[in-house]
């Protein structure tokens, strides 16, 4: 065999077995009679068709919503904060870029801890402090679906920034200004200079976050409350409290697809040696 | 915008980013049951209480072992797996690209869901191994994207001439492709090492009876608060700082190695 498959064999299989025999596992579950075990009976839809009209509309609606939301303020803060870290080369810009990533290695449990201790009503790090410093009471967010949209961003902001970091690095200085040379307003310069060159990161920052949003169920555990339920919880529920593998597995199947039919296109058009190669 | 206001923006950022890990820390410098915010009396009790607690011990290293075996893995693997993304030009490259990285653009604990129910339909009982097994799903994609953005700045020629001049297969490894490819590999072994680390969406469904840091502090946050919690939490990403700073001063050294190796050649070369 040529090195190229002979070195690419070793990960491959071992992606066959951990990432694509598993997801054939779950599709084959979901085709299994309601509430059983036994992956040789007949294969039928029901639970397709319950996953369509037993109320697991919301979940899946509040995780595309959120994912969506969470991914336009992500691309919203990172752009500008992208095209800041490049105009800036030096040491102070790998400063800031390297503090940016920290937090990505620090568990999301302590962050999204540390988020609900800062937003805390009475004794929090926030409104203890503001009674003590200028004695005004403040009310809080959470556990309520918006303290969940501010965990989804706060986690996955660096998910959006450093793609479009390769992004932005992609737009050559000298095609902007010859742009504005030839009289082109700074939302011209935006709309067809900037964002054709740097799409190849914004989309796959856009993509990681999405989908990294969809499944995203600590978010609304430890900053939610009862407030809304997602659709990983919901599929939780149905492994474990509901013993209903079947239904459980409908369900993923059901966000496979989402993730799917959001992630191939973009893929497909993507030359990610080109974006990864400087 | 203006240089002040471009400053300002990016402080606002970083500070929010570590808004929540200070208030970890602020909250684990007292020992009372209820979080009272600015605490009357300051201490290290938490601390104290979390180092005379077993479970401190046994939590860590439940996470130190699976990070430490993912990290081992996802190392010898991905060197490989980064041989045919970027040292080798082949039929079926591109689709290769693109279908590892496919678990990186994937819901975490939408896969761990499913690992779940895939160690059950095999009869595997779950434990931490198999936890090593889904974090490696995770984690080797992206340390075989790490790798090969260093091995793109390789150039095969070296390996030519070195061979040309005599070396056999196993000196050409250990002399030319192992130091070049040194900086990507301490870079993508810290990656495997703090991902799986601070890892709670595919731990929570994957360890079974086993409970790694994360899954602990997951599970007590949404239910019982102690600050014995957050000093625990603090305990264990301090841990991570440390073991990061460590292989950053090893890469720091290492290219300050090869830098002065390689100016001494030049050196000799031009002399």
């Amino acid at each position: 065999m040529k090195p190229g498959p002979l070195f690419a064999l070793p990960v491959a299989l071992f992606l066959l077995v951990g990432f694509a025999a598993p997801i054939v596992i779950v599709g084959w579950y979901s085709l299994i009679e309601p509430r059983s075990f036994d992956l040789t009976s007949d294969l039928t839809l029901a639970n397709y068709r319950a996953a369509f009209t037993e109320g697991y509309g919301g979940p899946f609606y509040w995780s595309i919503f959120g994912a969506l939301l969470t991914t336009l303020t992500c691309a919203l803060i990172a752009w500008p904060t992208a095209k800041m870290l490049h105009a800036r080369a030096g040491r102070g810009a790998a400063i800031i870029t390297g503090l940016i990533a920290v937090p990505i290695f620090v568990s999301e449990s302590v962050r999204l801890f540390g988020l609900s201790l800062f937003m805390m009503p009475g004794g929090g790090i926030l409104a203890g402090s503001l009674k003590a410093l200028f004695g005004v009471s403040i009310g809080t967010v959470l556990n309520t679906k918006i303290a969940v949209y501010l965990g989804l961003v706060y986690v996955h902001f660096p998910f959006m920034l450093f793609p479009l970091l390769l992004g932005v690095a992609l737009i050559p200085r000298d095609r902007i200004d010859a742009a504005r040379d030839l009289g082109a307003s700074r939302w011209q310069v935006l709309r067809e200079v900037e964002l054709p060159l740097a799409l190849p990161g914004l989309a796959i920052g856009a993509l990681l976050t999405f989908v990294l949003c969809i499944g995203a169920n600590a978010e609304a555990a430890i900053l939610g409350g009862q407030a809304v339920t997602v659709v990983t919880r919901a599929i939780e529920q149905r492994f474990s409290y509901a013993q209903d593998w079947p239904m459980g597995a409908a369900l993923t199947m059901l966000v496979t697809l989402v993730t799917a039919i959001v992630v191939f296109p973009v893929l497909a058009r993507i030359d990610l040696n080109r974006l990864i190669r400087r | 915008m203006r240089k002040p206001l471009q400053t300002l923006w990016l402080t606002v950022i970083v500070v929010l980013l570590y808004v929540p890990i200070l208030s970890v820390i602020l909250a684990s410098l007292a020992n009372t049951r209820y979080m009272r915010f600015p605490h009357r009396n300051w201490s290290i009790g938490a601390y104290t209480d979390a180092f005379s607690q077993h479970e401190t011990l046994v939590l860590h290293l439940a996470s130190l072992k699976v990070a430490a075996l993912v990290t081992v893995f996802a190392l010898v693997l991905a060197t490989l797996g980064a041989m045919a993304f970027a040292r080798y030009d082949w039929r079926g490259r591109s689709i290769y690209q693109k279908a590892i990285v496919l678990p990186i653009f994937f819901p975490q604990p939408v896969l761990g869901l499913a690992l779940l129910l895939f160690f059950s339909a095999l009869g595997i009982t779950p434990s931490w191994k198999t936890a090593v097994f889904a974090h490696l799903v995770w984690i080797l994609p992206i340390v075989t994207l790490v790798i090969s953005i260093r091995l793109f700045g390789y150039d095969p020629a070296q390996e030519d001439a070195a061979r040309d001049l005599g070396a056999t297969r196993w000196q050409v490894l250990k002399e030319v492709t192992l130091p070049h490819l040194a900086p990507g590999l301490i870079s993508g072994g810290l990656f495997a090492f703090l991902l799986s680390w601070s890892n709670l969406p595919l731990s929570i469904f994957t360890t079974g009876a086993d409970t790694t840091l994360p899954e602990w502090l997951f599970s007590r946050v949404a239910t019982n608060y102690a600050p014995v919690v957050s000093a625990i939490a603090v305990i264990g990403t301090l841990a991570s700082v440390a073991f990061g700073v460590v292989v950053l001063a090893a890469l720091w050294i290492q290219r300050r190695a090869s830098r002065q190796s390689s100016s001494a050649s030049a050196s000799i070369s031009t002399s």
